[in-house]
């Protein structure tokens, strides 16, 4: 038998709340007897299907994409130490030296020729050298044909033995203490970081191009209801604009008709 | 290896602050969905949930494990969401940017689903979340906890510090008056349809 009054003894807004979730942690047997009594009562089964469908709707909600910064910003409270800190402990006149190293060997590769002589220092393009010259200096040893290489040699293996000092003592001062392989670790983690903050960019564009795109859509939507709202308004109007005018126009002609007939009737 | 919560917070108190990124990185988006759900808003939800985490990283030596790590974490949440709730209650704004020419940008824009389902889906998750801001407070959290974050009656109860059968009865109420509004908005869409 079905009932058409909902007849449950109990507290039955609870009872069908927890009918609802199957939660019956706390009160033991409660979904039971409910369950006993939806099994006879229409209004309590109706009453269950709309909640049910009210839950599949709330299935549907939900919040925007979030952007999340969090994690990084407590994650990287340690000062950054960069993987370029080493040569910065090399003296300033290591640095100058290795500078000049630097622009000898570019002028060997863009073809300059370099003279460093009792006559002081020479510099002229490989292009203003004749050839007689070219081979002269290329049969001659590179102590007695160019005394600066000889120079920048001596100079080069210094920078080397200063640098590998720097380094390991930069490696093994507690301070900095960073391993050459934290320090390639850590350009690997910079690159990682800067990769997944550039796809974070990316995606927060799109969301945000596409959220910008959904709202447009809706405002023209919103627009042409209220649109074809207001041509309904304007048609109805003037159709009243119209009965009105037909009533005048009515009125009008009984007013001539009647003068008329008045005229007619003087005479 | 997977740690517990109450792992990582062990973890995470003794100085590794790795774990406390897990934690963030596990609990992020059920805490911001959940004061997003509260107070209806991006900005405001994410500020909620980044401060979350950074009262939660402040008070961890506190937290001796009475509760769940996530139960403690949601009472955080819904605290700073009642503190936003009482300061302020503003309707959203929208602005497009000035450098956008925004109906070029409509007609560009293609997106996986259709702009028609995708304004129809939007429809309907705007309707539920109307019904819901009209709720009051205390039945909106209850739906939100049970609904969204699947919390038992009991647990709701201790979050919000109040008797089960309160709890239960916020839930009828409030699902009673979302069927009631979502029907009416139902009806409004299908006349603005015909």
């Amino acid at each position: 038998m079905t009932e058409s009054v909902c007849t449950y003894a109990g507290d039955r807004d609870e009872a069908l709340v927890t009918f609802l979730y199957d939660d019956d942690s706390s009160v033991n047997g409660q979904r039971a007897a409910f369950a006993a009594h939806v099994a006879v009562c229409a209004v309590c089964r109706e009453e269950l299907d709309a909640l049910r469908g009210v839950r599949t709707q709330l299935g549907r909600w939900t919040p925007p994409e979030p952007n999340f910064v969090i994690h990084q910003s407590i994650s990287h409270q340690q000062p950054a130490v960069g993987n370029s800190a080493w040569w910065r402990t090399i003296p300033a006149w290591a640095q100058v030296a290795a500078a000049l190293l630097f622009l000898g060997v570019a002028a060997g590769i863009a073809n300059l020729d370099v003279h460093y002589d009792q006559q002081g220092l020479t510099v002229r393009t490989g292009w203003s050298r004749d050839a007689r010259t070219n081979v002269s200096v290329a049969s001659a040893g590179p102590s007695a044909a160019a005394p600066w290489k000889a120079d920048l040699t001596a100079l080069e293996q210094q920078l080397r033995a200063d640098i590998r000092v720097a380094r390991t003592s930069t490696a093994s001062a507690p301070a900095a203490a960073m391993q050459p392989q934290t320090v390639s670790a850590q350009h690997t983690g910079d690159a990682d970081l800067m990769r997944r903050l550039r796809a974070m960019v990316d995606d927060s564009e799109k969301r945000q191009q596409r959220e910008l795109a959904l709202r447009i859509a809706e405002l023209l939507r919103d627009v042409n209801v209220q649109r074809q709202s207001d041509l309904a308004k304007v048609n109805r109007a003037l159709g009243a604009v119209e009965n009105n005018l037909g009533v005048e126009v009515l009125k009008t002609r009984q007013q001539v008709n009647l003068m008329y007939r008045a005229s007619q009737v003087v005479r | 290896m997977t740690w517990t919560d109450e792992e990582l917070v062990a973890r995470s108190i003794g100085g590794d602050s790795e774990s406390f990124n897990e934690l963030v990185l596990r609990w992020e988006r059920p805490i911001y969905a959940l004061a997003y759900r509260t107070i209806g808003r991006e900005e405001d939800a994410r500020d909620v949930c980044q401060e979350t985490f950074l009262r939660a990283f402040r008070a961890l030596p506190g937290f001796r494990g009475q509760a769940k790590f996530s139960s403690w974490l949601y009472r955080i949440a819904l605290n700073l969401c009642r503190d936003w709730i009482r300061r302020e209650r503003r309707a959203p704004i929208v602005q497009p940017p000035e450098d956008v020419d925004v109906m070029e940008l409509a007609a560009a824009s293609e997106p996986s689903e259709s702009i028609e389902d995708l304004v129809a889906r939007k429809d309907l998750s705007r309707a539920v979340e109307r019904a819901m801001s009209l709720l009051p407070d205390e039945q909106r959290t209850a739906i939100v906890l049970k609904e969204y974050h699947g919390l038992t009656f009991q647990e709701i109860a201790e979050l919000l510090g109040c008797p089960l059968s309160t709890v239960k009865t916020r839930l009828y109420q409030g699902l009673t008056v979302l069927r009631r509004e979502l029907a009416k908005g139902e009806a409004k869409r299908t006349k603005v349809t015909l």
